[in-house]
């Protein structure tokens, strides 16, 4: 077979040209500090000198899953807001006293938290904690402001729709979990939007932006003993509040296929996810899960690369990715191909899939993709902005540095056979959920043989899923 | 760009997107830089950076769709996606496999004047990597299969960066109306019709003018050596005989002499607009003084532009300003989103009002100080990782023919006044010298009497 004839020509190569190429290199995260102050906030400090920056990023614990049913993006909004007005600066004092600094504050929300970062020159250190600070525990939500972001991101919204890729994700997500728990699209929609009110932003804020619900990571260019004596001061002085911790639904697998069809009647390609529900953040197999679809399309040597780009050419794209989150987050394969080829670009996804469920992966794909991992992964710690997101990520999820620390030892012990019992257990075989954005008029009856349950949207109309009148 | 089709495209794809502008300045950190030409005429720098233990490589070379001619468009950036499809010793699809499997991996992008290969690998895959290097530069191979297949993901790159995407369409118009005798008036891409008809003969006529190794320049940075780099080199690449380079391109885009427009209809939920500006290339003195102007116009919330069309007019979701890397005059593009059902003119109305303004009076101390400053800080994020790094020195050697102009950008932007300022203002963004693209919605036009 052409496949393995290359494989073993590669491994030729790698045995006896490149010995030195799997040698272990050892990757480790600079040491770090953990406070938790009085009043409940976790503080994670994290020195690391060489470029005058210090980066702050707090992650509150509460995300777009908390967004109330037929308000969703209220917790992205009320990110967005902070720095639109604080008690000591309006917005335009603000955004020109960031500027000045050459610095920037950054906020938003993703599906299990919501995000609040700053990054300043050491240099301008008192003056960004004054900023970072005030955004943080003293928004004031001017109404005008309220107003101008609304009429922003609702036209944000509509202007996503203008590109399938933008948007692929978002119908896909919305669909996979039927507009429940991640189904709720983070940045909200024309109709839910509409619906966001002021009152409805404070009480967001007033009920999860309290110390006990937020861990504040900083790294960079600093003295910890200096920083943590500086942020006692500010942020020990924020009251403790009570807060109710949101229920993530955990939401089972889909078992029967469904397929969505976006029409977008200008479109010459059509954009595809297929997937389902799959694994939570810290799945003790997400070492193995992160290898193996290294090998299924994780990399461009990827089996999909390979069969629907390299081999192929239906498309410039293909990846599959899981994104594991509180509770189990989704799966996808997601590429895009001409429309004549829909059906061929499909198809053969399917058959990797399926392929992948079969035949499993070979040693030699997995020692490629234990390299690749190990190579690849120390430009991903590289800046203190990277540590301190990475960080406040692992806290708010549990893991602790060994995550890091260990990520070495943890590929290595990941064998043929362990790859394929995860292969059975986390990847999705015969029971898909398909999301497809293309030309309705050209695809829709090739693309009825996938599925019996079929749902059909128009990308103009407003909202993603499910329809506005059945929610 | 050879692959990552997640990264958010942004508007000029196959070259804006890859080569955000370097410039910046201030008496920010030097870093030593070692430097050697090898006897066939390449260029080798070399910055050492133990701290973690990877390697960011990347070879400039001097060829870009400004040295290509109408019928056969998009050919250099076609040609760096054969790059990856095999030669000699790494037939196709062994490049990647090779490299994946010792831990590393590449990419590569293509503007109207630079072809740009990346490779980011752990210290142990080096002598590799030099490996796979000069075996692609010496011998190329041309499998007429890969070629038909790549030409169908080249067009497939097109489609989603230009056909289902209403910002790379507009930008392409924009750069064919702005020119009309330079080679920037086609697209990196190409044109589909002359994606569709290359021939493999084209193929090895791009390889033959533009990959001698004297048009090429390396920088490498990270866990090496100056001294383990120049000997792999002395080993690997310095035995590839260079040959001549690339016919200089002598068209000279003549000045413009009065306003172009066009637009472009298209169902669309929103409207777009794009204003394009001739201005001079990369290394011309008023670089510095332009970059400081749209910084002042389009950076940050406090920006004047933002301030104007997002915060107080509200008729904008966005305006922001971007200036290529360039070898010839080019231009320098506004690109505003109106809100939906707000005429593009209304935006371009108020851009103009503020270009007037900075021409009328000077800046404030204020905004020449903030300008500085984020620029420090833009200079701190481009070198702050070695992949960065190597980008910023390879680009400063190519476009200001010095990597160690990059030390005296801080110098360059200090001097800048506020005079300086108002003349750039005054000498290039001025109505007979732009040229304004507006994409309106289908429905919306139809409304219209």
């Amino acid at each position: 077979m052409r496949a393995s004839k290359k494989c073993s020509v590669f491994l030729n190569l790698l045995v006896f040209i490149f010995p030195g190429a799997l040698s272990a290199q050892s990757i480790h995260i600079p040491p770090h500090e953990k406070v938790v102050f009085k009043n409940g906030l976790t503080v994670l400090l994290l020195e690391k000198h060489g470029v005058p920056i210090v980066n702050f990023a707090a992650l509150v614990k509460t995300g777009s899953v908390a967004d109330p049913q037929g308000e969703e993006g209220l917790a992205s909004i009320t990110a967005q807001l902070l720095r639109k007005g604080t008690q000591k600066r309006t917005a335009q004092q603000f955004a020109a006293d960031i500027d000045f600094t050459g610095g920037s504050f950054e906020a938003g929300a993703g599906a299990d938290f919501s995000t609040v970062s700053g990054e300043f020159l050491n240099k301008d250190l008192t003056r960004g904690l004054d900023l970072f600070s005030g955004a943080l525990m003293h928004p004031v939500f001017p109404q005008p402001e309220v107003d101008k972001l609304l009429a922003q991101s609702l036209d944000g919204v509509r202007a996503a729709k203008d590109e399938p890729r933008a948007v692929l994700g978002t119908y896909y997500d919305a669909y996979l979990f039927n507009g429940n728990g991640y189904g709720r699209t983070p940045d909200g929609d024309e109709i839910s939007l509409s619906r966001i009110h002021r009152d409805a932003i404070m009480k967001f804020y007033e009920s999860y932006y309290a110390p006990g619900n937020i861990i504040l990571a900083v790294a960079g260019d600093f003295h910890t003993v200096d920083m943590k004596k500086k942020l006692e001061e500010i942020f020990g002085q924020w009251p403790p509040k009570p807060v109710t911790p949101v229920i993530i639904p955990v939401i089972p697998p889909v078992k029967r296929n469904k397929l969505l069809l976006v029409d977008k009647p200008d479109a010459t390609q059509t954009y595809f996810a297929i997937g389902n529900v799959a694994t939570a953040a810290g799945d003790p197999d997400r070492v193995a899960i992160r290898l193996v679809n290294t090998v299924l399309g994780g990399s461009f040597t990827s089996l999909l690369n390979e069969a629907l780009r390299v081999e192929s050419g239906l498309t410039y794209g293909v990846v599959s990715a899981f994104d594991p989150r509180k509770a189990p987050g989704p799966f996808g394969i997601y590429s895009y191909t001409k429309n004549e080829s829909t059906v061929q670009a499909l198809d053969m996804a399917l058959q990797i899939l399926q392929k992948l469920h079969k035949q499993g992966i070979t040693a030699e794909q997995l020692a490629s993709a234990k390299s690749y991992i190990k190579g690849q992964f120390p430009p991903s710690i590289e800046t203190s902005r990277q540590l301190a997101q990475i960080i406040a990520i692992n806290e708010f999820y549990g893991l602790d540095d060994s995550e890091i620390n260990d990520l070495e030892a943890r590929i290595d012990a990941v064998t043929p056979a362990i790859a394929q019992q995860v292969i059975q257990k986390h990847f999705p075989a015969d029971n898909l959920v398909f999301t497809l954005i293309g030309k309705s008029s050209e695809i829709s009856a090739a693309v009825q043989k996938y599925t019996e349950k079929r749902d059909a949207r128009v990308i103009r109309e407003p909202g993603f899923w499910p329809p506005p009148a059945q929610k | 760009m050879k692959k990552n089709w997640l990264r958010i495209a942004t508007l000029a794809m196959v070259c804006v997107a890859c080569m955000s502008f370097v410039g910046t300045p201030a008496l920010a950190q030097e870093f030593p830089v070692s430097e050697r030409t090898l006897k066939n005429g390449m260029k080798v720098l070399v910055q050492s950076d133990h701290s973690i233990p990877n390697v960011a490589l990347y070879i400039f070379y001097r060829i870009g769709s400004r040295n290509e001619r109408p019928g056969t468009t998009g050919l250099s950036h076609f040609f760096e996606h054969m790059m990856f499809n095999g030669a000699k010793k790494y037939g196709p699809g062994e490049l990647d496999k090779v490299m994946e499997a010792n831990g590393g991996s590449n990419n590569a992008y293509t503007s109207q004047n630079v072809t740009v290969y990346q490779d980011w690998f752990p210290r142990s895959a080096m002598p590799l990597i030099f490996d796979i290097e000069a075996d692609r530069i010496q011998n190329l191979s041309f499998d007429p299969q890969k070629i038909e297949s790549e030409r169908k993901v080249v067009a497939s790159e097109r489609r989603s960066s230009v056909d289902n995407e209403n910002g790379g369409l507009l930008d392409e118009q924009l750069w064919a109306t702005a020119f009309i005798a330079h080679p920037y008036q086609w697209p990196v891409i190409g044109w589909m019709s002359d994606i569709e008809h290359w021939t493999i003969d084209d193929l090895k006529r791009h390889f033959a003018m533009g990959y001698s190794p004297s048009n090429a320049t390396m920088v490498v940075v990270g866990d090496v050596t100056p001294e383990e780099i120049f000997q792999l080199c002395e080993k690997t690449i310095e035995p590839i005989p260079p040959h001549a380079p690339p016919p200089p391109v002598t068209t000279v885009e003549p000045p413009q002499l009065g306003e172009r427009r066009l637009v472009v209809h298209k169902p669309a939920e929103l409207p777009l607009l794009m204003i394009a500006y001739h201005v001079p290339q990369t290394n011309h003195p008023d670089f510095y003084a332009t970059n400081i102007l749209r910084t002042i116009l389009f950076q940050g919330e406090s920006s004047r532009m933002y301030q104007r069309l997002v915060d107080k007019d509200q008729i904008a979701l966005d305006v922001s300003s971007s200036v290529e890397p360039a070898f010839d005059p080019t231009v320098a593009i506004i690109v505003a989103q109106p809100k939906q059902a707000v005429d593009p003119e209304k935006c371009e109305k108020s851009i103009y009002e503020e270009l007037e303004r900075v021409k009328l009076s000077t800046i404030t101390d204020q905004e020449l100080e903030k300008a500085k400053n984020i620029r420090l800080m833009e200079f701190y994020q481009q070198v702050r990782t070695i992949n960065g790094r190597a980008n910023t020195i390879g680009t400063y050697e190519v476009f200001d023919g010095d990597y160690k102009k990059l030390f005296d950008a801080a110098k360059n932007y200090a001097a800048v006044t506020k005079e300086d300022v108002q003349r750039v203002a005054k000498a290039y963004f001025g109505a007979n010298n732009r040229t304004v693209a507006s994409l309106l919605p289908e429905n919306e036009e139809k409304a219209k009497p």
